[in-house]
């Protein structure tokens, strides 16, 4: 099972480039796919999922090019969208019915799944009742049900825990970590602690380039001993933002404490253990200062 | 509120229509509307009777044609501003203002107006052509040229654009069957000044007042006129599309406004403004409490039921965490895969999806028709029953080729295996099963009679029906188009029995089911095409 995207660019009108010469290869697990906004990690998604086509480069699915059989992909391919609707005057088991015969499922099985995903998306209770009364939180669910209903080997989810309540995110990542196993998983996100609890690999991208490509354990090592905290005056607050990568502050009694990255230790800082959202940060920082010279 | 604030509310939504693909093609419309005038496809003829091609007569002929085809075409045109506001979510954020409802009602339409005024200017231009063209008078006078325009046209549309927010903004009338009934009432509103045309089609007596759109008013002018100088002529004025049978030409020195004239197309205006006012009154402010009670009442839970699953925290509250399943309970499918029996589930599910949703009453009626059509004599049941049996399920059809847009549903289907080739026929088969079930009491008739001619067009129409609305709804990405474009076709062809555009064969004079029949299989293959080349991959 493996997912290759060889140098794929998509360019859209008026000379935009939303992805350039992106290249990566997938193996099972889940892979977290971060980059902040207009990245080009919804484009990736949408040319992997086949809803567009890239202007250059080839997607192989075990060996196969998209290009000449979307199908190999599409028959194995569980897709959540960022941004999906749903049929209001239909309830949730007519929707998953409806959707299950477009994918090819076979009657006796799809009733099955779609028991058991209602069950595991907790929607059971509401399995009859039209999905335009639902909330977003349970039309993202729904999202989740219908990605899942082929049984895919290809999972790619795009921003999947928006409009998730806490609980609602706990589970969904628990449930990719336990998908995982026999899969390749895509989640793409800008909030980092989705990708911290789940993601075996981790892909950062910025202006439709990867920056990186690497396991969590490999990105953290990069800022080992370069994230500090000091405690400041309020007033002295946007000097330090000015000298250094800051990555969390917090008000406190004495002052403001700071998360600031930084080859060594600014003045009277103490060392911290660096989290993903440091790494983030850092590599995101790099690779513009870098862009920019 | 001021007319800074109007103007920019009237700017931002002008601005966004015009900037759409679909106001090119609003555009290229109106530029052949201008063609079809300009080459004689559209006449204005006074029996055997045109003017000579000056300014006044050509301006008046492009006025007819423009208020004439925009007050109808352009209320499909400009519906949907409200709605627009609403699927952007631009609403939620209007609503938050101190903007009141009438004050909205009235910017849209403006930007109505402003959009259909945009259509009457290119056919403005179209008209300075056309008497280049014709030649026939080379003295081009401005004046009489283009104010026919202003003084007819652009009120027409005013009125139109208002109509269209009146309808936008009535629950009932919001959707499709407010486009069909649309037609009626545009029709109803043609027909308040012809009540003054007496049997042999003479202009007895013009009420401004009640010409909204001002054709009876230029053509009650331009009859009294030929009438002073043509002995010969009686009566008669039509505006007649590809007949170009004129034989006698008359000079037309043009409208002689009075001031009642001027003071009926202010009134026209006004009737805009308050019928934009009236629309306020039911505009829904985009409350999404008030939007669910008004269009989905029949699928909310009642009161009692939502109370108690609040209560029992099924609304929201998920449930804890220790009880819920795992990815680990779900039974993997293997290969358990069948392609045997794939497209009739898919058929089914479409079927399900296309008529879900309608109440009760809706298939009372249906299943009426049907009874009544396969009760009826043949003659009444194929020229009257069955008729009306066709306009029964528009908007089931209408939804055809547009559901995944309007849904925002395609990433979920066209990311789905095969399907082009599975989803785009099963729809296409759903649609023809509800033509055939609609009017299907006509077929056990003509089944009955041994009718086989009748049955061969009942065949084609079946077909017809749901190619068309298939091709419409996929090239156009929107059911208003089927919902107009049908209506008109409806009324024209099988209710009048018009050979030609009788797609029903509702007479044995006016069938000819082997050209519907060609023409659904060229609309079908149009709905393929334009499906196709929606998709990233075929």
């Amino acid at each position: 099972m493996k997912l290759s995207i060889q140098h794929v660019s998509k360019q859209y009108r008026g000379n935009v480039w939303a992805l350039r010469d992106f290249t990566l290869d997938l193996r099972p697990g889940v892979l977290g796919l971060l980059g902040p906004n207009g990245a080009g990690k919804t484009t990736l998604m949408s040319i992997l999922s086949t809803i567009t086509r890239a202007t250059q480069g080839r997607v192989l699915w075990n060996d196969i090019d998209l290009a000449h059989n979307p199908d190999a992909i599409r028959s194995v391919l569980g897709y959540l969208p960022q941004d999906f609707g749903v049929y209001p005057n239909l309830n949730a088991v007519e929707f998953l019915e409806y959707l299950a015969a477009v994918k090819g499922l076979d009657a006796a099985t799809s009733s099955r799944r779609i028991d058991e995903l209602l069950n595991l998306v907790n929607l059971n209770d509401v399995r009859k009742r039209p999905l335009g009364g639902y909330s977003g939180g349970m039309k993202q669910r729904i999202g989740i049900a219908q990605a899942l209903l082929n049984d895919p080997q290809l999972l790619i989810v795009d921003e999947p825990t928006a409009g998730l309540d806490p609980e609602e995110r706990v589970r969904f990542r628990n449930l990719l970590s336990e998908l995982s196993g026999e899969r390749v998983v895509i989640l793409s996100t800008h909030i980092v602690s989705d990708v911290e609890a789940t993601a075996t690999d981790i892909a950062l991208i910025s202006g439709g380039t990867l920056v990186a490509h690497a396991a969590p354990e490999q990105l953290l090592q990069q800022v080992e001993g370069k994230v500090w905290e000091g405690i400041v005056p309020s007033n002295e607050l946007q000097s330090i933002k000015r000298q250094y990568l800051i990555s969390g502050t917090a008000r406190r009694g004495d002052g403001v404490h700071v998360r600031m990255l930084a080859p060594s230790a600014p003045s009277g800082a103490q060392p911290l253990s660096p989290t993903l959202e440091d790494a983030y940060l850092f590599c995101l920082n790099t690779h513009r200062a870098g862009a920019a010279a | 509120m001021n007319a800074r604030v109007l103007y920019h509310l009237v700017r931002a939504d002008f601005l966004e229509r015009v900037r759409r693909y679909s106001f090119l093609v609003t555009l290229a419309f109106a530029v052949y509307l201008g063609y079809c005038a300009v080459t004689g496809k559209i006449v204005v003829r006074l029996d055997e009777y045109r003017g000579v091609f000056n300014s006044a007569w050509v301006g008046c002929a492009m006025t007819l044609v423009a208020s004439l085809f925009l007050s109808l075409i352009g209320f499909y045109i400009v519906k949907g501003s409200i709605q627009r506001d609403q699927d952007t979510r631009v609403g939620r954020i209007l609503a938050t203002t101190p903007m009141t409802k009438s004050f909205y009602t009235v910017a849209k339409m403006i930007s109505n107006f402003a959009v259909l005024a945009s259509m009457v200017a290119v056919m403005g231009i179209a008209a300075i052509i056309m008497q280049f063209l014709k030649a026939e008078d080379p003295h081009v006078h401005l004046w009489p040229l283009l104010s026919p325009l202003f003084l007819f046209a652009l009120p027409s549309v005013a009125f139109t654009g208002a109509v269209a927010i009146l309808f936008e903004s009535i629950p009932g009338l919001r959707g499709g069957i407010g486009n069909v009934i649309y037609f009626f009432v545009w029709t109803a509103l043609l027909a308040v000044p012809i009540s003054s045309v007496d049997a042999g089609g003479t202009l007895k007596h013009v009420n401004y007042f009640s010409d909204f759109n001002g054709i009876v008013s230029i053509m009650g002018q331009m009859q009294q006129d030929l009438r002073a100088v043509a002995p010969d002529y009686t009566h008669g004025s039509s505006l007649t599309i590809g007949d170009t049978k004129t034989t006698k030409k008359f000079l037309w020195n043009g409208l002689r406004p009075t001031p009642a004239l001027y003071l009926s197309r202010l009134t026209t205006l006004l009737a805009a403004v308050i019928i934009a006012l009236i629309a306020a009154l039911f505009f829904h402010r985009f409350d999404p409490a008030q939007e669910w009670r008004l269009t989905k009442s029949r699928t909310a839970p009642s009161p009692a039921n939502a109370a108690k699953a609040v209560a029992n925290g099924f609304a929201n509250a998920p449930a804890p965490a220790a009880t819920l399943a795992s990815a680990a309970n779900l039974t993997p499918l293997g290969k358990s895969k069948s392609t045997a029996l794939v497209l009739p589930r898919t058929v089914a599910a479409e079927l399900k999806l296309m008529l879900k949703g309608h109440r009760w009453w809706w298939y009372a009626v249906a299943a009426g028709l049907f009874i009544a059509s396969a009760a009826s004599p043949l003659e009444a049941s194929r020229g009257g029953v069955a008729v009306v049996a066709l306009l029964w399920p528009v908007l089931v059809w209408s939804q055809m080729g547009t559901r995944e847009a309007r849904f925002n549903t395609a990433s979920l289907i066209f990311s789905s295996e095969r399907s082009l080739v599975r989803q785009l026929p099963a729809v296409w088969i759903a649609g023809v099963i509800v033509a055939a079930a609609t009017n299907g009491g006509l077929a056990l008739r003509l089944l009955i009679a041994h009718d086989r001619e009748g049955l061969l067009a009942w065949l084609a129409c079946t077909l017809f029906i749901p190619s068309l609305a298939l091709a419409l709804g996929i090239w156009s990405g929107t059911s208003k188009v089927f919902e107009a474009v049908y209506t008109v076709w409806w009324y024209i062809g099988p209710a009048h029995h018009l050979p030609g555009l009788d797609f029903l064969g509702s007479s044995p004079e006016s069938a000819e089911p082997i050209r519907y029949l060609i023409m659904a299989a060229i609309l079908i293959a149009a709905a393929y095409a334009g499906r196709r080349s929606k998709l990233a991959y075929a």
